[in-house]
């Protein structure tokens, strides 16, 4: 019956999830709610951030009193609630953000919380495999170059033992000596006999180094895995990936306007203003944050010394490129991922990408415009799924994405 | 990467001296770039083979070298992000600018802090949006990088509060004996500033402030004063005139409030959606001037027959009205051309308008009587608004020039004036100066006035400063700074505030002043604030004035020989934005030439004396004698000679300095008041010729259709007149018959599924005026390349304006047809890239650099052009422009390109690429405004609103001559504007290029066979 009733309750689970991922379109994300507002404060079972944990917060307080926290936590606070005010005063009197969202954009969040509460916490991340699957590569190379001194030694030896056994039987036969020849005749005499295969490997190495020549052209001035060292040893693991702090909370710019933008100071100490200590390089990297901002964690104050943190550019796009974030992260809704890599995963940040007009055009060429519901393209729309088909096969290119001055003005 | 580090040679590693000097050189050696193209080398210029191989291996050894480091970029982000900021959005805050000549309510584009666009407030009434070419260029004023760093004393810098200190102090002692404190100041505007300095006068009350014009309007509200006891200048409104008449006034370019006159005069002219009926214009004056080449008639007059000619037609007009004639000699020569106009005046009574330039009251008051007899008060002169722009006392300024030379002066606060320069004798007034106990100038460069002070106190740039304006009675409106001070300056109403002891912040101060504190900030976002209009009222006219005006016009008679008369030019004006390299470079509209300013000869007087363009003369009057060059000016009238103000700069700064010479020189002060105008003598020169660089070598039309025009009766009679459909003849085997070009063409269309780019230009509305050129200047990073390449014709403009005369020769003689009209009509044409759907110039690249968009346009990819100017050759309308030179790097153009400063590069639009050297550019349309706005309405999910997208030169445009829009629109203006059966037309429409810019018919109100008399 126990059996009956869990294999029950798991298809209950399942209908429901796959209702709500059908619907997902007219019902706001809980997810995605929760990751661009709630994660810089608070986490679900990785412990207090800068607010409470909210492992299991809907079975701390009701549903409407939560609803009224996130909506103006400071009025709740003022109305005398004794809950309120305990957990003010438990988390040193910051007021928590007011946030101005709708009540079913509130539920939606709180039942993600409810959701990833009675999730088992995820498997520790699988950073020792890779290590070995790097280190067998390495090894691989290793053997390869010893067998082949070994190979070397061996035939060098056999030629030397070939020589002097040849030298053995002329003696004994009493042949003369062959007259020796300078090592350039003695190539030439070779070259002679094999003319087909000179030109063989004449033709086989030009037309081999042509093209290394031409890749090797055509690699300048790409700086595709570009890491440099920066001033403060960031990581985008930590913030982005353990702690999944939505990619558009610091480079805010990504859905507004050309550049993504590298965070203000003032956005690091958001959180920084509270949390002091990092988890791999202790207080000091984030101390670079205070010094540039003049501040003194003791008293809480800043001073007029304040100094940008000069960040190495990773991504030189050249200046003859116009390139906007906001027509592919908003308009198209491409994944930051798309172009920088599992950014989330680098403790260093580098240049995902190689940056190239052909790896720009490629993408334009195989990607479809996001048109359907967009009122810009309405007629444009209607016109072109006449032409294609199918909205599949209108690509970026197919609306005059690859034209020179879409990028180059 | 960051680590390694490449060294270009041992001389780095060792960081040897000449490698740091040369190292931010273009190239390591020295090129003899500039000896190659001196004129001396000219004569024998051949590059000798080795040379050649000598520098083809210098650069290939350069290109090697410079690809082999990536150098490492700091990305720097704010500390604390300001809320408004986003890096890559523009921000955009309504302003004011004033600089004691020009007005005009702006906004200003802000990028990441720098403002780079200045664009017309179009909630103006004033200007309804309209800027000019000096406004435009007021951006860059700001990055001038002769401004003032610091406060001077004696010469040496200071800090402010020294100065405070040290000038606080002299006025308490000139205070304490009664000393006589004035301060001279252009027109001020600002009702704030005019409290302040009633404040500093309370405190001080030795003190009396001189309002001085460098162009003075005295002689009209001195008249007012006379006529109808009003002592100020009245609204005009040439929109609501049927007849115009100017003796002299250039009011589409300087006369009082060119942006708005020019709004009114072609919101009088347009003929859009089946009007047919606009205003005549009839011009009487010296120079050829902007306003002049748009009169539907014009006459040429010298500058001393004006008071008798106008005196005339006061008299003309009376006859036919019924009133009392004036007793004035007769008119001469102009006297059938004064009878016709008074006939036409009279004929629009109560809807015609008479101005005059003259700075004499006794002839301002005839031009009242005139407009008093025509009813114009009240319908097209309003003098219950007055017009603020002009408040200048040429009274007050004898008055205390006199008191300078006797000593009574202790101190002198001189305030966006420059007395030493624009002043007639300028060296008496320096040297009167020197005995003042105190001076202070408030200029923002040791120019020549500020250098003679004790203390300079540099006022801030308009675009950093607070301030309040109000241009008209009960027209006002705000400016708030959009940048914090670049240098240690400070506000002139700061100073003052400071030193009147009623505050010490102008900004709080302007918030509480009056009526600013209902509503501050609405009233700073909107930037203007104007009430409605104040009604005319019933005026009374001292008919008494007139008989003794007439007398003292009476006296004034040609000498019989050469008159000068001094003008403004539509860039330079009078030479306070001297220092401005755009407009250095904007070519002057009627003449076509940049970089000077020269003697304007008419072409009868050049033949009779055998001078030609460039030959130097010796100019003499009032007692100064000048050497200039020649410019033979077609229009100017023969026996006057004229020379444009505000060049010959001294300390300005390296642009301005050199340039030209100073004609206020040849300004004479009279018992009238300043006179722009005088006899002269005028003698070859032994010297040399003088290059003059010019962008229009070429005058006349040829008998071809380039601007197509009518006469306003032939187009109510028929709306295609002068725009009849064209026809081509052809062969069809044995056959020949004529077809239309669009029936003989070779190439298959362009698909333009979304969008179809299209601009029409009205060319009855464009008056040449030049605002556009600055304004596509700013807004795509065009080089600016100075004199010497401009005599070359490698000016980097994108869009200039075609200036064609008349000719009277015969049809079919060609060479008699080169020469203009001795008085020729003119007209304007501007021309960009015409984005033709057939492209002569994309057939003809050989690596595919320009090419055809889907949306219409011809875009140009510049990193994959490689020079071959293949493209600029096979453009029928020649608009394509080539990088000869690394402009922002070169050593040839420090001088003049303000690219190559680190401050000068602020202006630049980071959404435009500054092209390199070899690559060919011109006009995208503006592209990225295209883009941006389509970007806004993806974001925002909805379609572009018709009219939504503004291209620089049609936003700058005072007179609405611009459309731009969308063909696929169905209903846009763009397609309503494309009519061919009435005036649309495609410029050299034979070809059948297909542009997508189109042009409208010029009409010109004249009658038949009438034209401008010689």
């Amino acid at each position: 019956m126990k059996q009956l009733h869990f294999t029950f309750r798991c298809c209950y689970l399942l209908t429901v999830s796959l209702f709500v991922s059908n619907f997902s379109f007219s019902q706001p994300d809980g997810a995605a709610l929760f990751k661009s507002n709630c994660v810089a404060c608070h986490s679900i079972g990785k412990g207090v951030v800068i607010g409470p944990d909210l492992k299991d917060a809907h079975k701390r307080r009701p549903e409407d009193w939560l609803i009224k926290w996130i909506k103006n936590s400071q009025a709740v606070v003022k109305s005398g609630d004794a809950y309120a005010v305990a957990l003010f005063n438990k988390f040193n009197k910051i007021p928590m953000t007011s946030f101005n969202l709708k009540d079913d954009e509130i539920k939606a969040m709180l039942a993600y919380v409810k959701a990833e509460s009675e999730k088992a916490p995820p498997p520790a991340p699988a950073a020792s495999a890779q290590g070995q699957a790097e280190q067998k590569g390495g090894n691989t190379f290793l053997y390869l170059l010893i067998a082949a001194v070994v190979l070397f030694l061996i035939t060098t030896m056999m030629k030397k033992i070939q020589h002097a056994m040849e030298k053995a039987l002329r003696h004994k036969q009493g042949l003369p000596e062959p007259v020796k020849m300078k090592r350039w005749e003695s190539f030439v005499h070779w070259a002679r006999n094999n003319k087909k295969l000179l030109a063989v490997a004449f033709i086989v190495l030009s037309v081999f180094g042509s093209v290394k020549g031409w890749y090797a052209l055509a690699a300048i001035g790409v700086a595709q895995g570009y890491q440099p060292d920066q001033p403060i040893a960031f990581s985008h693991k930590i913030h982005a990936g353990d702690n999944a702090i939505n990619c558009k909370y610091c480079h805010f710019g990504a859905e507004k306007g050309k550049t993504a933008g590298i965070p203000p100071d003032n956005v690091c100490m958001n959180c920084h203003k509270y949390i002091k200590t990092g988890t791999l390089t202790g207080a000091d990297e984030i101390a670079k944050i205070y010094k540039a901002l003049d501040y003194n964690p003791e008293t809480q104050t800043y001073g007029k010394n304040q100094k940008p943190i000069q960040w190495v550019r990773i991504h030189n796009l050249p200046e003859l490129t116009y390139f906007n974030h906001s027509q592919h992260v908003k308009v198209a809704g491409v994944e930051c991922q798309t172009c920088h890599g599992e950014v989330q995963n680098e403790t260093v940040a580098k240049q995902f990408a190689p940056l190239t007009m052909q790896w720009c055009i490629d993408c334009h060429r195989t990607t479809p415009v996001k048109m359907a519901g967009n009122h810009y393209y309405d007629d444009y729309h209607k016109e072109l799924l006449k032409k294609y088909g199918s909205d599949s096969l209108i690509t970026v290119e197919r609306i005059g994405g690859t034209e020179c001055s879409k990028c180059h003005y | 990467m960051s680590e390694k580090k490449y060294w270009k040679g041992i001389e780095e590693l060792r960081n040897d001296a000449e490698f740091v000097r040369l190292k931010n050189n273009e190239f390591f050696e020295h090129l003899p770039v500039d000896e190659k193209i001196s004129r001396k080398a000219e004569a024998n210029d051949v590059t000798p083979r080795r040379d050649f191989l000598k520098f083809m291996g210098f650069s290939v050894a350069a290109a090697t070298l410079a690809a082999c480091e990536t150098p490492i970029v700091k990305s720097i982000p704010y500390i604390i992000k300001p809320e408004e900021i986003t890096p890559g959005i523009a921000n955009w805050y309504a302003s004011t600018f004033w600089d004691g000549y020009d007005y005009c309510p702006v906004v200003v584009k802000t990028r990441e802090g720098r403002p780079i666009k200045i664009e017309g407030n179009d909630k103006s009434l004033i200007t309804g949006g309209g800027t000019s070419a000096r406004v435009q260029a007021s951006v860059l004023s700001l990055y001038d990088t002769a401004r003032l760093k610091t406060p001077f004393a004696n010469g040496a810098p200071a800090s402010w509060e020294n100065i405070d200190a040290a000038v606080s102090k002299k006025l308490a002692d000139i205070a304490a004996k009664n000393g006589k404190i004035r301060i001279l100041s252009s027109t001020i505007i600002s009702p704030s500033t005019k409290k302040i300095i009633e404040e500093f006068t309370k405190k001080y009350p030795g003190t009396q402030h001189v309002t001085y014009d460098s162009i003075s309007c005295s002689g009209i509200i001195k008249a007012n004063k006379e006529s109808f006891e009003t002592a100020a200048i009245p609204s005009y409104r040439f929109d609501k005139a049927d007849v115009i008449v100017s003796f002299g006034a250039d009011f589409l370019a300087n006369w009082i409030s060119p942006i708005e006159f020019a709004g009114q005069y072609a919101a009088g002219r347009k003929l859009d959606n089946g009007k047919k009926k606009m205003s005549k214009h009839i011009q009487f004056e010296a120079n050829l001037s902007l306003t002049g080449s748009n009169a539907d008639k014009r006459y040429m007059m010298k500058p001393s027959q004006a008071g008798v000619a106008i005196a005339n037609l006061y008299n003309a007009v009376a006859r036919m009205t019924g009133a009392v004639t004036l007793n004035v000699p007769d008119a001469g020569e102009l006297k059938n051309a004064i009878e016709d106009t008074a006939k036409q005046l009279v004929a629009a009574k109560g809807k015609s308008l008479v101005v005059a330039k003259s700075n004499m009251a006794s002839v301002q008051n005839i031009v009242n009587g005139i407009n008093v007899l025509l009813e114009s008060y009240g319908s097209t002169i309003n003098l219950a608004e007055p017009c603020m722009t002009r408040q200048g006392n040429d009274d007050a300024i004898k008055n205390l020039w006199k008191e300078l030379i006797d000593g009574e002066v202790s101190a002198l606060l001189i305030y966006n004036c420059n007395p030493c320069y624009t002043l007639p004798d300028a060296d008496k007034f320096t040297t009167a100066l020197k005995k003042v106990e105190l001076t202070v100038s408030f200029s923002d460069r040791s120019d020549e006035t500020a250098g003679n002070c004790h203390f300079i106190c540099p006022d801030n740039h308009y675009l950093e400063s607070w301030g309040d304006a109000e241009a008209k009675k009960g027209y006002y409106s705000f400016s708030q700074p959009t940048i914090a001070p670049l240098f240690s300056t400070r506000q002139f109403a700061e100073s003052m505030l400071l030193w009147s002891g009623a505050g010490n912040n102008y900004h709080e101060y302007l918030k509480s002043f009056g009526e600013n504190v209902n509503g501050w900030e609405s009233k700073l976002k909107e930037g203007v604030h104007e009430m409605l209009s104040q009604e005319s009222t019933a005026i009374k006219f001292m008919s008494e004035v007139l008989s003794a005006s007439a007398s003292i016009v009476s006296t004034m008679k040609s000498s019989g020989g050469l008159e000068l008369i001094l003008y403004e030019k539509t860039g330079i004006g009078n030479g306070n934005q001297a220092n401005n390299p755009w407009l250095q470079e904007l070519p002057d509209p009627v003449s076509k030439v940049t970089w000077d300013n020269y003697l304007c000869v008419s072409p009868k007087d050049a033949r009779e004396k055998g001078w030609n363009n460039n030959n130097v003369v010796t100019l003499k009057a009032n007692g100064v004698a000048m050497d200039v060059p020649v410019y033979v000016q077609p229009g100017q009238t023969p026996g006057t000679v004229a020379l444009a103000l505000g060049y010959g700069r001294k300390n300005c700064g390296k642009v301005a300095d050199g340039v030209g010479v100073n004609a206020f020189a040849f300004s004479r002060i009279t018992s009238e008041g300043i006179m722009y105008w005088s006899n002269c003598d005028v003698a070859k020169s032994t010297k040399d010729d003088y290059m003059l660089a010019a962008t229009q070598l070429h005058h006349t039309m040829m008998g071809r259709k380039i601007v197509k025009e009518t006469m306003l009766e032939n187009f109510i009679r028929k709306s295609d007149s002068g725009n009849e459909e064209l026809l081509i003849p052809i062969h069809d085997g044995e056959e020949k018959k004529k077809l239309s070009p669009d029936k003989v063409n070779l190439w298959d269309s362009f698909e333009t599924p979304n969008h179809r780019w299209g601009m029409s230009i009205d060319l009855n509305s464009c008056i040449g005026c030049g605002a556009c050129v600055v304004a596509c200047t700013a807004e795509n990073n065009v080089p600016v390349v100075g004199k010497d390449e401009i005599a070359r014709s490698r000016e980097m403009h994108w869009i200039r304006i075609d200036r064609y005369y008349t000719s009277d020769a015969a049809e079919g003689d060609l060479s008699a047809m080169e020469q203009p009209s001795d008085n020729p009509q003119v007209v304007f044409q501007p021309v960009m890239c015409q984005h033709c759907n057939h492209a002569p110039c994309e057939t003809v690249c050989p690596v595919v650099a320009t090419t055809h968009s889907s949306e219409g346009l011809n875009q140009m990819a510049y990193n994959r052009c490689i020079g071959t100017r293949y493209c600029a050759n096979n453009c029928p309308y020649k608009v394509r422009r080539f990088n000869w030179f690394e402009y922002t790097t070169n050593s040839k153009f420090t001088d003049v390109n303000p690219s190559q400063s680190e401050l000068g590069r602020m202006v630049l639009n980071p959404d435009v690429v500054v092209r390199a050297r070899g690559v060919m550019e011109k006009c995208s349309m503006c592209i990225q405004r295209i883009q941006e706005t389509k970007l806004n309405a993806k974001k925002e999910s909805r379609k572009i609103a018709d009219g939504e997208i503004k291209t620089a030169c049609l936003q700058a445009c005072p007179t609405h001559a611009i459309t731009f829009g969308d063909y696929n629109i169905a209903g846009s203006e763009i397609n309503k504007m494309w009519k061919p059966e009435e005036r649309s037309y495609h410029l050299l429409e034979e070809l059948d290029v297909q542009p997508n810019v189109f042009y409208q018919t010029k009409v010109r109100n004249t009658e038949a066979g009438e034209k401008h008399e010689s």
